[in-house]
Parts: structure tokens; C-alpha cells; sequence
């Protein structure tokens, strides 16, 4: 993970020491699935255990009276007599081996897998439903001339070299039943409708991968020899693979009529509703009506804090937690309806908080674990809290000996489980984390999140809320936590505060952001459990609906061994050459709607329509029944054999016009939430289908389909181009020759030549009408936008205004500038935006040049704010560790040398400027910390940010505006006179004697203020030092007092050190500055 | 002073003048480090300690709790500072927000907004205030006030009345002197811009100084006693002060308006005892209290003994009649984060709240003081004047004790030649409007 954690939370370093329940590290790679048996015994805690537990609560008996105003609803008598139907929306599914039910299934014994599903009925209610009789399988294809005991020896032989490989397992019988079915595999066309395949139903999950394992490895038969075999759908997740067969997706209504379900005898969860079922009871409902709503989950949102020594990051082997704070919302409402914060040690009361306050660690920890089990929520979410908080509980508990505090999930006696887990995709890169398994309740890592959906500079909790709230959140540096907690009840409280406000903010971006809409209506379209769409990556959503959608056509889908890099890559898309410029004429924008996903419908690609070469030659297809691509792909036509991703991909863009129609109408804001989550999530996985073919790691990847769709796609945008160019020109009676100016995947901008806009907007349509026209349905070219005036830079890098009406623009776009690059210092991004800003909204050329100037003469000048000048960088590991010395790295040693308490460690952010050093000094050595350079006066190195930071994306604004633009820009006469302070704590400075010199003059003098020559000026010289004092006391004034607003006190000091909020070393400056122009205002006092 | 008559000899009449600005002065206070809520602290803590002698009297029957003390449902008294949460209030931030706005922010002259709310604080904790008493439009951040109410089912507190602390005591209006004797207040005047019309300040000057008019104008003049000059006495051009380095020529040009001035003051000087203040474009420091324009700037009239350079806010007492006013910011503030019916409202409202500028430091720049508050009214003025207004208003306030104070805007004298005339021997006042036939 690079530079992206929070301030204070950050991966732990990997403990060695035994985990609370026994676990096998695992990588959780985009391309692997595994499934864990967990069986139910060995998770649980021994009885009388229980009961020392049970004691233990009612020892406490008023924190549980305060803990139990907060429970669920109760159950009406309806439920309680079984009387009624149980619908719920579920969240989360999972399984555990236990015994076969007796009554439910009374022809199977030993040990089974039993599915629990674990959700909420519209009342509140939680349930848990073990759903029964369910059992893993997978299918391998039949050997030509294979005959009933042929199958029944491959039943005999697969036995007994399952016994060999699992020779610790219980079970009576590892291979159930072998069944001959008729299927078809997905890949390539096939004039036949199907085969036999045969299908290994195996007693428990895991068994599917050992018996796997062998067969891939051959097993010899007799009248056969020795055989490998292909296995289809052998990798498909036990909970997964019931889901499908059942019609469930994520977060979709169950129901079990009634006399279906009976009371499960002895509880095993601490839900309201526990029952047994069989799972073919089960009634899985649409996503309309009643259905497509949310029912009341339990939200909550904690933060924890801890006391870390001086100079460390809090371990749990040392540090305790002294704080835990916890929000908890119901789903659909606007506020909380518990806030409260348990305390280590008293703290002072807040309002409209409940303050609990323990005397040791181990009642807050234990508080904490009751709290969870009587509020019950179905969804705990925070910021960081799988790879810091929920570890950190945990390992803390551990150190305590506090055996009973890691059972939070909602199974009986049950701990949590910790792993260590790599999560690698291409699309999201590799990162490491913590797997925490609470059962039945669903984990929202806010931080994950952000990290997935949105690219960011900076991933702090602050700099998150200030980009999506607007609002800067106090950051409280670690060092100072410890001082906070060992002060009094005040004290304390004001760590509360500051703890509730980091368990608020995760709420508030979850509302912000939509996301339990947004991530329940992902899981409703592409079928996977909530909890799959942020631990696992892209792939597995195309799997779950390649899955379902071939189970309806009788096809199966191959696991096929990674190919990996053997396959190689294939041409992406293509970008017509920019034609850099500035462009003063409106250029209209075609774009292709949906463009990959129309050309798989058009074309029909598909693993199931591809024609392999041999078959080209050998069926003779007639040549009107295919298609051939322009990368040389056969795949047939739709009237042969449609496809099944274009079938997915209609289903997926129809059910995305519907939704939107249905949002139009939508009143209720909860309603269109919904929809509005939906139809977001369609268009995604709509987008996803193409990645997948593509992902040769994946699961089924077919580069004969990606290459062809990108092919056909560089075909379109040439095609358009030649058109466009053909027809408009003056020659077929248009005013204007037109001329694309550039082209991008599936885009294209084109100039018509009319200075209107309205003039161009026509134009446009007709293009896309016309152009349209020539594409096979539903390929289609829309007129959606004209860019007027327009800056194109390169491939990818443009910025222009952005009209959809004639009348007004709507915003200013830009895409591949420097506006948001995370590892540039905040003057580029001013500096761009404001100079993009006067070239085209101002358009104001001049303007712009000599804002340009005078920024760079005040660098050279040193009269440039320091905060403008920070630069951050995440630090990943120590120095030793870096091959190549980087500046941050040595900054944060040399940090430690000066002060180990408050120097960065592993995982934080340092900020650092570049001063000025001794002459061929390596970049690394000139970093230095921003505060030792204002308290230090040491000068910066302004050439340093003019050539490395500033020169290269202001050259790529103006060079297609300015004939000469560096020389202009960079070279002109403002770049002569330049200024550097004199640093306070150089070596010779510490020889050097001060001396009074003339405020006019800087002639020295021995006393007083002016020399002699400028007696006569006093009244100027004295106008201008009062007018800095007033700047400078205006500036303090205003950054003091949004400081006072940030923290939400008047009466309290500001304590924040917030480095990634932008005023934070503007405010140190200015104190320093005050103290400084108040010096130089007393020396008038004569 | 005397002006040679032909026939008669006027006699300037006198006053005793005590100054009483020893508490808005800063002498050895530094920036070390110190934030602003000790200001805060402390004008909780004198605030609290006055209300709370109040309660008694005015409802005897409430006990009096802190924030935290708060029970829901139960009446009670509570004393804090509040705050006003307001969604259009600048903030310094907007200078980094990710986009800027396409349409260039019109700044707007009051930054209310109906989603305003108020929450009172004190050192313990905040709440939420609600209820129809506590109008959000007529408060303001940073005063103390006295709240009666309880806390609601949803934690809030619901505002039943509010306590004021009312007008401080004021020492007697002294008898013994009844004869007319004027002062005169003038603000404004913006020497060096170009609304300034140097005739209509000529004609001030010679007004003042007694060399306008006839004989029976001339007495009149006799009988100003002290001239104020609240703030706004020049006007730098702004467009030199950005930074940068300034050529010599520049430099002087910076000066040039002082000199004007430093011409005209000398003139008054010589004749009637004069006070200025600096104000919000003057060459002074920019938080309140604005210090004394240092005396080099004005070499001419500086060498009279009857020419005093003082703070912003000012404060003293001519023959026992006690004045305070400002230059107008504490005022114009008020205008800017809450609304009134006219400025005098404003004035009226420091005056109960007994704080001069209650805004200090959350909107008006305050140095951070840290154990006083300078602005706190602990004893009522007889005249208590705004610097820099638009108009001329003037009204008499009654106190529930008695109290009389004259209350006074003064308006800018360069853009609308008035000056205004204080009698004191029966606080009431007229204007002096000085026109010239250039405005024709």
C-alpha cells in the first residue's frame, strides 16, 4: 500500500504472535476463490465458559440496563407463534459445517454443509436462517463411450483417493453421487445442442478443490486408461454457488412461508428469529415494489482511540485503548439514535452523548462487546477499522487475556477470526489487510472504499471530508492523545469529542455518498453478497452473472488453468493524433454511447458464438452466418447462435433504461436513491463485461473477444473521422470544411469551423444522425456536448469549457492536467487552475501571462506562502528499506534524530519543502520539514519548484497558446530579482553579530530606527511598515478564528496539527510573522 | 485662542479633559503564541459573574446550571456565549476550495441565511438553542448572555426569555456646568481620495477655528470646545501596498495624503483641542484596539500640546461627561453578521450587551488578549458615537436607572460634508453641513 493511509491509523506491523482462532494465511487474489469449512464446534467457547460470561454481565448490571434501551424492537406475537411468513432482506450468507438436520433431511447423516443467511425484516427484526440440504458440486465432461459403471468405478476410485488426500476428515462418504447431465460447455460455437457432462456432488465445500486437484492430475480408470479431466464451474464459492442455484442476489427479500421454517431447538445465534429450512423452501423475490426497498438495517460507526507512547504508533502489545466511540444509525434516517463513547478513567458529560466511563481497560473493551450484541448491527462500518480498529480490539483483548471479549459476531460463543490478506487486481493494485470475520455482519471499510472509487491526494479522514463534506475535520496528533487521557475528566472529554466526531464522519460520507444504496443495488444487479464487492475485485461480478445467466441455458463455464502472460496482450483502443492547439471555435463532441458493450451486442461476441480456426475449416460455415473482425476472429451471427454476454449486456442497458425512466417518475428520495444506485450499478457492470474477456489473470479470459471489440471500436472512430471529414466540407455545401481534431476511445471532437454554438450543436446532431445511420444496431453516435474555447494539449490532456446549451456553459473540464495530482505542491494546482481559469473563462491571455509572472516573481522573491510549497509523501518503510534514497525518507530520519516523539513513522505522511543547500547537494538532501523552516527562517530553494514543479505543466498550457512560451514564461525579466532569507540557525550565523540597521536604508546604525539620510522619509517608511502589520494581523485573525470554527469551541485552545489542512502552516507563519511585525512596529515607539 | 475682532474679543471656552484609553492600549502585551479563547474566557467569566447577580432579582424562582448540568425538561437558567452558525460566513478556506466558481462570487453585504442558528457555549460544553425568542438575525457570535428555558426531547435548548444584562451604571451627568459648550465629531474624511473635496474640509477648518462667518457664527465657534476626528482620515491609494517592492516615488506618494492632513490638523490645533482616532483605512494596525497613529506621521500639528493622537476604540470624559465611540467598525460588523432597523439599533445593542465589539475577534479583528477584554461596558457613557457612517442619526437612550446616553452616527464627512455638534450642557446635537458650490 502506497501513501494512502489515514494520519494516526495505519497498517500494524505484522504480528506473529498467535492469532485468536486457529486460520491459514491466504491470498485473496482476483483470480483465486476458496472456500473455508468452518465447523461449527470447534468455533464455539465450552459451555461453562459461557456461563462465567453470562455472570459477568449481570456483575454489571446498570451498564446492561443502559445497553439494553438500545435492542431491537420485539417480536409480535405473530412471529413468536410461527404464524406468519418471514420476509427479510438479507446482507450476508455464509456457511458452517455442522450435522445433517435429522428431521429436515432424514436420509443424510454425518457432517453437511448448512447455509446461513443473516438479514433484517422490514420491522427490524434479525434473523438467521440455516437453510439445509444444500450441497457442493461441480461438473467435469464425459468421456465419449462412458456407461453407468463406468461411472459408478469413477465414483469408487475418486473415493478412495479422496480418502487418501483428506485422511483427517470424518465423513462417512466424500463423493455423494455422481449423475450424468446434459450440458454444454460455453466456449466456442458448437452446431450440437449438448453433451453429457457429469456432475461430483461432494460432501463439504472444500472437498470441491481436492477433488479437483485430482482430477486435474488424472486419475487412471479401467477400459480408459489414465485420464486428466477438464472440471466446469469447479471454482465457484460454496455461498455463491447456492445463490445462484436459488435465484438469490445480494441483498435482495427472502421469504419462507409459514410451516416451512421451524424453530431451530437449541440457538446457535443471537438473532431475534433463528430457523431451520430447507433451501428449496426458499421464495427469492424480485427487485420490484415492497422488494426493491431497504429494510432498517442497524449502521454502526465507530472509532477507537489509543494511548501510544512517545515516538511509536500505538501497538497493541503495549498501548491500551482508552477510548471507543460509537454512532449507530437505522438505514433510511437522518440522525443517529445512539451516540455514545465509552472512557477509560471519568470523563466530563457531552451533550446528547452518553458517556460511559470505566475504571479499567478491560470493562471498557467488554462494554464495548455488549454494546455490539445489544444494538446488533448489521452493518459496522469506519474509517480503517479492518486494517486498524477491529485488529487492534482484538490483538489488545488478547494481550489482556480477556478470552471473552472476541465474540462480536451475531454466532453464539463464537470468536472472531483475523487473517493476514493480500488483495491483488490489476485495477486496484496489491494491498495488504487484515481480515476480520465478524459472522452475520457486514464490514464497511470507508477507507477501502475511497481507496476503490475514487482517486484522491490524499486518503486522511480530513482531507476526505474536506473533498466531500467541505469541511476540515480537527486532527489531534498522536503525541498529544496520551497527554489528553493521563489530564483530567476535561481532558478526557475533549478526546471524546474529537473521537465521536471521527465515528460521526464515516456516517455522514456513507450518507453523502450514497453508499448502501449504491453498493446493495451493485450486489442486487451482478448477484454477489455485499461483502464481495469490497474484498474481492471486478471479476467476480461478471462471474455471478456469466454463472446465472448459463445456468439458464444449460451451459457450463470451464476453469481453465491461468494462461497468464502466455496469451499476451492485444492493441487497445485507439487515439487519433491530437491536433494540439488552442481553439477559439466551438468543437462538438460525438461520442459513442456505451461503446464496447454495443459493439459485443452488434457483433455478437461471445465465448459461445467464437468459431475456432479449426472449425472455420471444418463446419464451412456459410459466409452470411459470420462475422469476421477486423483482428480476424470468426465469431457467428446471432441468427445461428446468440450469445450470452450480449444477452447479459441487453439485459443490463434495458434494465438501465428502465430504471432511469423509473427515476424520472421516482418522488420519494429514498425511492430514487435506490433507482439512482441501480442504474449507476448497471452501467458498470455493463462497462465491466469487456474488462473480463480481457483480464488474462481472470477467470475466463478470451483475448479473441477483447481484441476484436477493441478492434472494431479503433475501426469506428476512423470510420467517423473519414465520414465527418467526407461530408462536411464546402463542397457539399457546407460554410466550413470540418476536421477532427482528435479522437479517443470513443469520442471524437470535431471542428465544424461556425464560431456559434448553436450553429455547432446542429451540426453535431446531424453528424451523429447521419453517422449513425451507418452503424449495425445498437451502435450509436450521440451529440451530447460542444467544448468552446477548447485547449488540447496532447493525447489526453485537454481542457475546455463544457456547453450542453447554447445559452450558458456549464462547467470547465479537464482531464489529464495538474489539478489533482497527488505528488505536486498545492502552487501547481493553483496555479493551473487559476491560469485555466483566465484562458477560457476570462479568456484573457495577457491576463493570464502575467498572473504567471508575478507568481513566479513572488517565488524568486521568497514572498510565497510555504503552505503553497508542501510537498507529501506517504512513508511505506523505513530508510534501510528504500533502494533509492528519496527525499521524505531522509527528511523523516533526520526528524527522528532531532525529536523521536514527533517524528513520522511508518505509514504517516510527511510533508516536506525543498530548501536551498550547498552547491551539487542531491535532490533527497534538500527536503526539509515545513515547520523547522518557518521557526528557522531557511530559505527555500524557489529554482528547484520553477524547474521541477511549476516549469513542465504550465510549458504544456501555453505552448499551444505562446510562440515562446518558455522563454516568455520562464526566462523573462521577472525572473531577475530575487530574494533569499537569511536562516537563523546556520553555522556562521551563530558568529555573526546583530546589529540595528536603518528601516529605510538598512544602513547600520547604533540606536534608534532611521539613519540620518532618511530622517525626512519617516512619515513613508512608517505607512509601510504599519500596512504589513495590518496584513499580517488581518491574516491572523482569520485563520485563528476558522481554526476556533474547525474545532467547534470558542472557549477551548486550538490544538489541532492537522498537516494535510491547507491553513495549518499558514497559521504557524502567521504567529511567527505577528510576533515579528510587532517587533519591527515597536521600534517606531520613539 | 482668540480671534482678533474689530469690535469684540471672543473667548474660546474650556474644558477638563481626563483620557480614559489606558485599557484599549497595548503596552507590553506580545504575540506569544496566545489564542483567542482567552478573550473569550474571560468575558464568559465577567459576563457570567454580572448575570448571575441578576438572576435573583429577575427570576428567583430558576436554579441556574451549566450546559453539562442540563436536564431535559427541567426550567432552569443557563449563561454562555453564543455562537451563531452561519452558512454564508467567508471563510478563509474558500481560498483552497477544490474548484472555483465559474461566476465570480458577488460579495454580499450581509451574510445571513435562514438555515442561520444560534448555540450557546460555555466552557463545559454547547447546546443547540431553539425557540421563537431568540431571534438568530438580532445576535450575534461572542455575547454572554442569560438564557431561561429547558432542554428538549431531541437536546436541544429551548429559549423561554433571555436575561440581558441592560445598560451599565453611569456615573452623574454632572450639573454644575450649564452653559452651551460644543464638540465636534467628524469622521471620514478621506484626505487622498477622490470623493475628498479639500474646499468643504477648508471650510470645516476655518469653521471650527473661527475664521468663517459673522460675529454671531464666530461665537458660536467660540464655543467648541473639542473637536474628535474618528477615524478614516486619509485614504492610501491600496493599489501600492500590494507587496511588492515600491519605487522611491511611490514611497512618497504613499505619504502625500498624511501631509495634506497633517496641514489641516495643524490649523486646529492651534486653536481647540483635537482628537484623533484611527480608523479603517488609516496607516494603523488593523486589529481592534487600533493604536495611536504615531505621531511622525503628523510633525506639523503633533507639536501642539492640544493635539492628541488616540486609540480606537476612545474613551474620556470632558468636564465629567463621559464619551466612548469608535471609528465604526464594531458597528459595521454588526451589519454585515445580523440585522436591525437602523444603526442606532446596533449602537443601542453593544451598549446592553455591554460590549463594544461583541464580534471581536470571531469577525472583527481583536488582538488576543489574554486576561481582558477591553470592550467590555463596565461603565455607561454619556455619548457614545460610531465613526464612519453612511448617515446622520442620532437618538437618546434611557436606561432602567436613569441612565442617559446620546447616541450618534457620525457620517463620513467626505461623502456627505456633515459634521456633527455636540452641545453639552443638554446632550443634544445638530449637524454642520458644510456644502460647496463644486457639488452643484
Amino acid at each position: 500500500m502506497s501513501n494512502n493511509g489515514s494520519a494516526r491509523k495505519r497498517q500494524l506491523p505484522p504480528t506473529k504472535s498467535q492469532q485468536p482462532t486457529p486460520s491459514k494465511v491466504q491470498a485473496l487474489g482476483e483470480e483465486e476463490f476458496f472456500d473455508e469449512d468452518v465447523f461449527l464446534d470447534e468455533t464455539l467457547i465450552p459451555e461453562n465458559d459461557e456461563s462465567l460470561i453470562l455472570r459477568d454481565i449481570e456483575e454489571r448490571q446498570a451498564l446492561a440496563s443502559c445497553l439494553s434501551q438500545w435492542a431491537r424492537p420485539p417480536l409480535s406475537p405473530a412471529y413468536v407463534s410461527q404464524t406468519q411468513s418471514i420476509i427479510f432482506q438479507q446482507l450476508d450468507i455464509d456457511y458452517v459445517i455442522g450435522d445433517s438436520h435429522r428431521e429436515l433431511l432424514p436420509n443424510s447423516f454425518g457432517p453437511a454443509a448448512i447455509i446461513r443467511i443473516f438479514g433484517v425484516t422490514r420491522e427490524g427484526h434479525s434473523v438467521c436462517c440455516n437453510a439445509h440440504g444444500f450441497e457442493p458440486y461441480f461438473y467435469i465432461s464425459c468421456l465419449p463411450g462412458m456407461g453407468p459403471d463406468d461411472i459408478s468405478r469413477l465414483h469408487k476410485i475418486l473415493e478412495v483417493r479422496m480418502r487418501e488426500s483428506n485422511k483427517n476428515s470424518k465423513v462417512p462418504q466424500f463423493v455423494r453421487r455422481i449423475e450424468m447431465v446434459q450440458k454444454r460447455s460455453i466456449m466456442y460455437y458448437q452446431q450440437q445442442k449438448s453433451q453429457p457432462f457429469l456432475k461430483i456432488v461432494v460432501a463439504l465445500p472444500t472437498m470441491v478443490a481436492s477433488c479437483r486437484g485430482i482430477l486435474d492430475r488424472g486419475i487412471q480408470i479401467d477400459g480408459f486408461g489414465m485420464k486428466s479431466f477438464v472440471t466446469y464451474e469447479s471454482n465457484v464459492l460454496f455461498a455463491l454457488r447456492f445463490m445462484i442455484d436459488c435465484n438469490i442476489v445480494g441483498g435482495n427479500w427472502i421469504e419462507v412461508p409459514v410451516g416451512k421454517y421451524r424453530k431451530t431447538t437449541k440457538l446457535l445465534s443471537y438473532c431475534q428469529l433463528e430457523f431451520d429450512c430447507l433451501y428449496s423452501e426458499l421464495v427469492s423475490h424480485c427487485l420490484e415494489g415492497e422488494f426493491s426497498k431497504m429494510a432498517p438495517f442497524r449502521i454502526l460507526s465507530f472509532d477507537i482511540e489509543c494511548a501510544g507512547r512517545k515516538g511509536h504508533f500505538p501497538e497493541p502489545t503495549h498501548d491500551p485503548v482508552i477510548q471507543v466511540a460509537n454512532i449507530v444509525t437505522l438505514q433510511g434516517e437522518n440522525q443517529p439514535f445512539i451516540r455514545n463513547v465509552m472512557t477509560l478513567n471519568s470523563c466530563s458529560p457531552i451533550v446528547g452523548v452518553d458517556v460511559m466511563s470505566f475504571d479499567t481497560e478491560r470493562e471498557v473493551l467488554l462494554a464495548w462487546r455488549d454494546l455490539i450484541r445489544e444494538v446488533d448491527p448489521d452493518i459496522i462500518i469506519g474509517y480503517n477499522i479492518c486494517k486498524f480498529d477491529l485488529p487492534y480490539l482484538i490483538e489488545r483483548a488478547q494481550t489482556l487475556g480477556i478470552a471473552e471479549f472476541p465474540m462480536l459476531g451475531r454466532i453464539r460463543n463464537s470468536r472472531v477470526r483475523v487473517k493476514d490478506a493480500t488483495f491483488s487486481s490489476r485495477q486496484y493494485g496489491t494491498r495488504e489487510s487484515k481480515e476480520v470475520t465478524v459472522e452475520g455482519r457486514v464490514q464497511f471499510d470507508l477507507l477501502q472504499a475511497m481507496l476503490r472509487d475514487y482517486k484522491l491526494s490524499s486518503y486522511s479522514l480530513n482531507s476526505v471530508s474536506a473533498h466531500f463534506l467541505s469541511e476540515q475535520k480537527e486532527d489531534v496528533h498522536h503525541s498529544i492523545i496520551s497527554d489528553l487521557q493521563n489530564g483530567n475528566s476535561e481532558t478526557r472529554r475533549r478526546l471524546a469529542v474529537y473521537c465521536l466526531k471521527d465515528a460521526y464522519l464515516p456516517q455522514r460520507l456513507l450518507d453523502k455518498l450514497m453508499y448502501i444504496f449504491n453498493y446493495v443495488e451493485m450486489a442486487r444487479v451482478t448477484g454477489v453478497p455485499i461483502s464481495f464487492l469490497l474484498s474481492r475485485g471486478q471479476s467476480i461480478k461478471v462471474l455471478s452473472q456469466l454463472l446465472r445467466k448459463a445456468k439458464q441455458k444449460d451451459l457450463v463455464i470451464p476453469n481453465v488453468k491461468q494462461a497468464g502472460s502466455e496469451q499476451g496482450t492485444y492493441e487497445g483502443a485507439t487515439v487519433l493524433e491530437p491536433r494540439a492547439g488552442f481553439y477559439e471555435k466551438p468543437i462538438a463532441t460525438l461520442d459513442f454511447a456505451s461503446l464496447y458493450p454495443s459493439i459485443m451486442m452488434a457483433y455478437n461476441l461471445c465465448y459461445s458464438s467464437l468459431v475456432t480456426p479449426e472449425d472455420v475449416r471444418r463446419l464451412n460455415l456459410p459466409p452470411e452466418c459470420v462475422n469476421k473482425t477486423p483482428s480476424g476472429e470468426i465469431f457467428v451471427k446471432s441468427s445461428l447462435q446468440k450469445g450470452i454476454l450480449p444477452e447479459i449486456l441487453e439485459e443490463l442497458l434495458t434494465a438501465r433504461k428502465r430504471a432511469k425512466a423509473d427515476l424520472k417518475e421516482a418522488k420519494d428520495p429514498l425511492e430514487k436513491a435506490v433507482l439512482d444506485g441501480r442504474q449507476l450499478a448497471l452501467k458498470i457492470s455493463a462497462n465491466s463485461v469487456y474488462g473480463f474477456t480481457g483480464a488474462t489473470v481472470g477467470q475466463l479470459p478470451c483475448l479473441e473477444i477483447s481484441s476484436s471489440v477493441t478492434s472494431y471500436g479503433r475501426q469506428m472512430i476512423e470510420h467517423t473521422k473519414k465520414l465527418v471529414e467526407d461530408k462536411f466540407t464546402i463542397l457539399g455545401g457546407y460554410e466550413h470544411n470540418a476536421e477532427v481534431i482528435y479522437g479517443d476511445t470513443d469520442s471524437v471532437m470535431v471542428q465544424f469551423g461556425v464560431p456559434s454554438v448553436e450553429e455547432v450543436m446542429k451540426l453535431g446532431r446531424e453528424a451523429a444522425e447521419y453517422i449513425s445511420g451507418t452503424f449495425i444496431k445498437p451502435i450509436k453516435l450521440e451529440f451530447e456536448k460542444v467544448y468552446y474555447p477548447y485547449l488540447l494539449i496532447s493525447k489526453k490532456r485537454y481542457a475546455g469549457l463544457f456547453w450542453t446549451n447554447p445559452e450558458k456553459f456549464d462547467k470547465m473540464d479537464t482531464k489529464g492536467i495538474e489539478t489533482v495530482r497527488r505528488d505536486n505542491c498545492l502552487l501547481v494546482k493553483n496555479l493551473v487552475n487559476e491560469c485555466l481559469h483566465k484562458l477560457l473563462i476570462d479568456r484573457d491571455i495577457p491576463g493570464a501571462v502575467q498572473y504567471v509572472k508575478n507568481t513566479i516573481s513572488d517565488l524568486l522573491m521568497n514572498r510565497m506562502d510555504l503552505s503553497l510549497l508542501v510537498i507529501t509523501k506517504g512513508l511505506t518503510k523505513t530508510g534501510d528499506d528504500y533502494e533509492v534514497k528519496a527525499a521524505h525518507v531522509e527528511l523523516a530520519e533526520r526528524m527522528r534524530k532531532r525529536d523521536a516523539a514527533t517524528a513520522p513513522n511508518v505509514g504517516d505522511r510527511v510533508p516536506y519543502v525543498i530548501i536551498k543547500a550547498a552547491k551539487g547537494a542531491k535532490a533527497y538532501e534538500k527536503s526539509e520539514d515545513p515547520i523547522y523552516v518557518l521557526e528557522n527562517n531557511i530559505p527555500i530553494d524557489p529554482q528547484y519548484y520553477l524547474e521541477n514543479q511549476i516549469s513542465k505543466p504550465l510549458l504544456r498550457i501555453f505552448e499551444p497558446i505562446l510562440k515562446n512560451a518558455s522563454k516568455e514564461l520562464l526566462h523573462g525579466s521577472h525572473t531577475r530579482s530575487i530574494s533569499i532569507s537569511t536562516p537563523s540557525n546556520s553555522g556562521i550565523m551563530k558568529f555573526a553579530k546583530k546589529q540595528l540597521s536603518c528601516i529605510g536604508c538598512k544602513a547600520l546604525i547604533s540606536k534608534g530606527t532611521l539613519c540620518s539620510h532618511c530622517k525626512g522619509r519617516e512619515a513613508d517608511l512608517y505607512c509601510k511598515t504599519v500596512s504589513q502589520v495590518a496584513a499580517v494581523e488581518e491574516l491572523f485573525q482569520n485563520l485563528w478564528v476558522q481554526c476556533q470554527e474547525c474545532q467547534g469551541s470558542l472557549h477551548q485552545d486550538v490544538l489541532c496539527t492537522s498537516r494535510d489542512c491547507p491553513i495549518f502552516y499558514r497559521r504557524k507563519k502567521a504567529q511567527k510573522d505577528m510576533a515579528e511585525a510587532q517587533k519591527q512596529l515597536d521600534r517606531w515607539d520613539f | 485662542m482668540e480671534i482678533d475682532g474689530e469690535k469684540t474679543i471672543l473667548e474660546r471656552k474650556q474644558s477638563t479633559y481626563l483620557s480614559l484609553d489606558e485599557k484599549f492600549e497595548i503596552r507590553k502585551e506580545t504575540y506569544g503564541g496566545q489564542q483567542y479563547s482567552q478573550i473569550y474566557f474571560t468575558r464568559l467569566h465577567l459576563m457570567r459573574t454580572l448575570l448571575y447577580s441578576l438572576v435573583p432579582n429577575l427570576k428567583p424562582h430558576l436554579p441556574v446550571c451549566k450546559i453539562l448540568g442540563l436536564e431535559k425538561g427541567k426550567e432552569c437558567i443557563i449563561v454562555g456565549t453564543l455562537y451563531k452558525h452561519m452558512k454564508l460566513k467567508p471563510s478563509i478556506l474558500d481560498e483552497y476550495s477544490k474548484t472555483r466558481s465559474v461566476t465570480p462570487l458577488v460579495k454580499p453585504h450581509n451574510f445571513m441565511h435562514l438555515d442561520d442558528h444560534l448555540i450557546l457555549e460555555d466552557e463545559s460544553g454547547r447546546v443547540k438553542l431553539g425557540g421563537t425568542m431568540l431571534l438568530p438575525s438580532s445576535y450575534i457570535t461572542g455575547i454572554v448572555v442569560a438564557l431561561h428555558g429547558m432542554e428538549t426531547e431531541a437536546g436541544d435548548f429551548f429559549v423561554q426569555d433571555v436575561l440581558d444584562a441592560g445598560l451599565a451604571p453611569q456615573i452623574e451627568f454632572p450639573l454644575e456646568s450649564r452653559e452651551d459648550k460644543y464638540v465636534v465629531l467628524v469622521s471620514g474624511l478621506s484626505v487622498g481620495s477622490s470623493a475628498s473635496n479639500p474646499l468643504q474640509f477648508q471650510l470645516l477648518v476655518d469653521h471650527i477655528t473661527g475664521h468663517l462667518g459673522d460675529e454671531k457664527e464666530q461665537a458660536i465657534a467660540a464655543q467648541i470646545v473639542h473637536v474628535i476626528i474618528a477615524g478614516s482620515s486619509v485614504e492610501i491609494p491600496r493599489g501600492l501596498l500590494n507587496g511588492q517592492n515600491l519605487a522611491s516615488k511611490d514611497q512618497s506618494r504613499l505619504s502625500e495624503p498624511i501631509k495634506e492632513l497633517d496641514i489641516m490638523l495643524t490649523q486646529i490645533a492651534a486653536s481647540v483641542p483635537l482628537d484623533i482616532m484611527p480608523g479603517p483605512n488609516d496607516p494603523a494596525n488593523y486589529s481592534l484596539p487600533q493604536q495611536p497613529l504615531n505621531r511622525c506621521l503628523f510633525p506639523g500639528s503633533a507639536a501642539y500640546n492640544t493635539f492628541r493622537s488616540c486609540t480606537n476604540p476612545h474613551c474620556f470624559e470632558l468636564d465629567n461627561i463621559r464619551f466612548l465611540g469608535t471609528s465604526g467598525q464594531n458597528i459595521d460588523d454588526l451589519q454585515k453578521y445580523s440585522e436591525a432597523k437602523d444603526k442606532l439599533e446596533f449602537m443601542e445593542r453593544t451598549l446592553r450587551w455591554r460590549n463594544l465589539g461583541p464580534t471581536a475577534p470571531n469577525t472583527l479583528g481583536c488582538y488576543p488578549f489574554i486576561d481582558r477584554d477591553p470592550f467590555l461596558i463596565d461603565s455607561c457613557p454619556h455619548v457614545y458615537f460610531a465613526g464612519n457612517q453612511d448617515k446622520y442619526e442620532t437618538s437618546l437612550l434611557k436606561g432602567t436607572e436613569g441612565q442617559l446616553v446620546r447616541l450618534i452616527c457620525i457620517p463620513k464627512f467626505s461623502k456627505t460634508g456633515v459634521a456633527v455638534a455636540f452641545n453639552m450642557r443638554n446632550l443634544e446635537c445638530h449637524t454642520l453641513s458644510f456644502g460647496t458650490q463644486f457639488d452643484l
